[in-house]
């Protein structure tokens, strides 16, 4: 993940956990932010790439409330596994967004990842698959 | 009183997603199948009654939110990994 990125995601959760917005926590916060160990990986990092990931987390938690009354309200009886891609140039932080957001949504769950480049995920149909 | 009801709202939903996906446990179809459904009681019956909660104590909102984000991110992951387990072949990429 982009450093700056990680650091604002730490120092939110500090703040979360502690609800306190003095300067001294805040100060702590930063501190105990920079003090944990750093995940590094050595592929290009996109800004872009995390924002649309960002958004797309976001976006999962209506679509999962939808999918969840639909397979209320129709029964889904059918089971079906399919390969899909993973996106181009993905590190290990967006592919961990990546099966959170499949695997979030009620109808789908990521049950393997190939590193050769594909997630292995089961579906919930309401047909029965050709 | 809207707030009042919202709430409620929130956590009558949470309540119904939680005894809808929980029953199927009890059922004969395959752990995935059954794990659709958990993830409906678990993730989104739990995240709607913390919502609810949200709406009627916005006071301890950091906390609140923080259990969100945590029962998001846990219990999808933790469906992953049972997910993961409960499948033949499992390699170690």
């Amino acid at each position: 993940m982009i450093w700056y990125l990680e650091l604002a995601l730490r120092l939110i959760i500090w703040l979360l956990l502690t609800a306190d917005l003095s300067w001294e926590n805040i100060a702590i916060g930063v501190v105990v932010s920079l003090l944990i160990p750093r995940c590094t990986s050595t592929r290009i990092i996109r800004l872009r790439d995390w924002f649309h990931a960002g958004w797309e987390s976001l976006v999962a938690i209506p679509q999962a409330y939808k999918e969840a009354f639909e397979i209320m309200l129709r029964p889904h009886a059918f089971e079906e596994t399919t390969l899909e891609q993973v996106p181009p140039r993905r590190t290990p932080g967006l592919i961990f967004l990546d099966i959170f957001i499949i695997t979030f949504t009620p109808k789908t769950i990521v049950t393997r990842y190939h590193e050769r480049g594909w997630y292995e995920v089961h579906w919930i149909r309401r047909r029965k698959p050709e | 009183m809207v707030v009042a009801i919202l709430s409620n709202v929130c956590i009558a939903v949470g309540l119904v997603f939680l005894l809808w996906g929980t029953w199927p446990l009890l059922g004969k179809r395959s752990v995935l199948f059954k794990l659709h459904s958990l993830s409906v009681a678990d993730t989104l019956g739990s995240m709607a009654i913390v919502v609810g909660l949200l709406i009627r104590i916005p006071r301890e909102w950091p906390l609140l939110v923080l259990a969100l984000i945590s029962l998001a991110i846990w219990n999808t992951i933790l469906g992953y990994v049972l997910a993961y387990c409960s499948t033949e072949g499992r390699t170690n990429d």
